[in-house]
């Protein structure tokens, strides 16, 4: 349905061309913002944001800083697939595979880079990911630095499971869980 | 030596003073200049309902952003002082100059108090005191078009030019407008003296209202008020530089050159409200305060010092030129831009007949009163 809204396009009144009274109500406005601010700071909405922060909305908590999540033995998670490296839109992400030596059925990230100066919070990765490795529920909002460097979030920045959180069992993957059993660790 | 300092005591004595008025007044306006850059941001910020520059901090004491021109100051400093190869580099240099010397220079007419007495001297406490003193003002913001035209001609930059040249026509309409706003004046005080004018706005009408400018001519304030923004070239008449969108007279200037536009700017929002104050307002006058005192129009007196009185005038001009940069402050973040052509409209269709008109009726009222 097309919606129709109409527009009060009469012409101006004699008051109005004359202009100044309405300048004068102009002013009454953007002065009375004045002086409700001027003596009333705290109703400002400003939010002095590195030093403040406002509790983030419920769809926004899923939207924070990344995290790899970890197993009970300390590995992590992800089984370097790249399936949130191809996701990613901002090219963020760098994974370098490696083997286990003594397991046949996964890889683990050697390296996981993630450049939070380039990362547009998308949560694409988190999405893509199969093995539900990669989370971003830290609540810790990135930027606001004075380095750039300090937004280059390396492995061991990344791999952390957060407190209180069930420490994680196993593999989503079938072979996984066998291997991980037949260590004794599922 | 002694024979040349008794002989020229007067002389010396007027110089020294000169020199200290000139001294302290300027620098007070400098100073309050530096704050204003600052005001104009919080002023703006809280009518926009933000809080404006508070980071700014000396040794990690950030008094809610009151460092903030120093710093504006030190990052204009270290900025790269770009010349365009092809400019006229002596004018190029020389326009930040004209735009603000003659703004300063203005400032030596306009009369900041009465007089004090020390060492049973009297010093009056205006710089210069002309007889022609708003012929003057009105000569020399004339002078301050060369700045605006020079700096955007010498950049050899067509958007340049084409800005001074916006900038030269509007400043140059605006000046007639000026000029026939203040004429009212002049016929009901009868000199061009600043200081004389102030005092005149002294008197009582009726016995209780305070005889300011305002009072006989508050149409002409509005006017005034009108063309002295546009003089000054801020919003909304502030398509010469256009902040935001329009290409400026100044676009090719930077560093502290560029600075210096800025500031002849904000001097000149003090000067507009100091003529403001001092024409329209009375200037120093308190109401009710005399030489002696507070004398009231009910009879009930108030004996005061001296030294009282003159601080307290001192202090009532201040509070009135902070008042009206306030205004300009405030109209400048409330009121969106002219058009050129509105512009154009506005002071020659609009506000030049209404300045005429005003003389007329100021003329045949004075002639009708028997006061000519």
């Amino acid at each position: 349905m097309i919606s129709v809204k109409k527009v009060d396009n009469r012409p101006l009144n004699f008051l109005e061309r004359l202009y100044l009274p309405e300048i004068a109500r102009g002013l009454l406005v953007t002065t009375r913002h004045f002086f409700v601010n001027l003596f009333n700071p705290k109703g400002i909405p400003t939010v002095q944001y590195p030093e403040q922060t406002l509790p983030l909305p419920h769809a926004a908590r899923e939207r924070t800083r990344h995290r790899l999540k970890v197993r009970a033995d300390g590995s992590p998670k992800c089984v370097a697939c790249f399936m949130c490296q191809t996701a990613c839109p901002a090219y963020c992400i760098h994974i370098e595979a490696a083997e286990y030596p003594d397991n046949p059925v996964e890889k683990y990230p050697a390296v996981f880079d993630i450049d939070l100066a380039r990362c547009v919070m998308c949560g694409m990765c988190v999405e893509a990911c199969p093995e539900d490795a990669i989370a971003m529920d830290t609540l810790e909002i990135p930027g606001g630095v004075l380095d750039r460097n300090a937004l280059k979030l390396g492995r061991e920045a990344l791999l952390r499971n957060l407190a209180g959180e069930p420490s994680l069992k196993g593999a989503s993957n079938r072979l996984a869980n066998d291997y991980l059993k037949s260590r004794g660790q599922a | 030596m002694m024979e040349f300092y008794e002989a020229n005591k007067d002389l010396l004595l007027f110089a020294g003073a000169s020199a200290v008025k000139v001294l302290v007044f300027l620098n007070a306006v400098m100073g309050f200049t530096a704050l204003l850059t600052l005001a104009e941001r919080k002023v703006s910020a809280l009518m926009q309902d933000r809080i404006g520059p508070n980071r700014a901090s000396l040794f990690g004491l950030a008094l809610n952003g009151l460092f903030q021109p120093v710093a504006d100051g030190i990052k204009m400093v270290m900025k790269e002082d770009f010349v365009p190869g092809r400019a006229e580099k002596l004018l190029f240099a020389l326009a930040p100059f004209f735009a603000l010397v003659p703004v300063l220079a203005l400032f030596s007419v306009i009369p900041f108090g009465d007089y004090v007495m020390v060492f049973g001297y009297k010093f009056d406490l205006q710089i210069a005191d002309l007889p022609l003193g708003l012929f003057m003002v009105l000569a020399l913001s004339g002078l301050a078009i060369y700045g605006v035209f020079l700096g955007g001609w010498s950049a050899k930059n067509n958007f340049a030019l084409l800005g001074a040249m916006r900038g030269a026509a509007q400043m140059v309409s605006y000046e007639v407008v000026l000029g026939l706003t203040l004429a009212g004046l002049l016929m009901i005080f009868g000199s061009a003296g600043l200081q004389d004018i102030v005092r005149a706005q002294g008197r009582l009408l009726f016995g209780w209202l305070p005889a300011w400018g305002v009072v006989y001519q508050p149409f002409a304030f509005i006017l005034f008020l009108v063309a002295a923004i546009a003089e000054n070239k801020r919003t909304p008449f502030d398509l010469v530089e256009g902040e935001s969108e329009i290409i400026g007279y100044f676009m090719e200037y930077s560093s502290m050159r560029f600075a210096a536009f800025m500031f002849a700017e904000f001097v000149e929002i003090i000067l507009v409200s100091m003529l403001a104050a001092t024409l329209f307002f009375g200037g120093w006058q308190v109401p009710y305060l005399y030489e002696t005192g507070f004398i009231l129009p009910g009879g009930a007196q108030l004996p005061l010092n001296h030294y009282l009185v003159s601080a307290m005038q001192v202090g009532a001009f201040a509070a009135k030129t902070v008042f009206f940069s306030w205004f300009l402050l405030v109209v400048r973040w409330t009121l969106p831009r002219f058009r050129f052509d509105q512009l154009m409209n506005l002071c020659w269709t609009r506000l030049l007949p209404l300045a005429l008109l005003n003389i007329l009726i100021t003329g045949a009222v004075l002639l009708a009163l028997g006061k000519v």
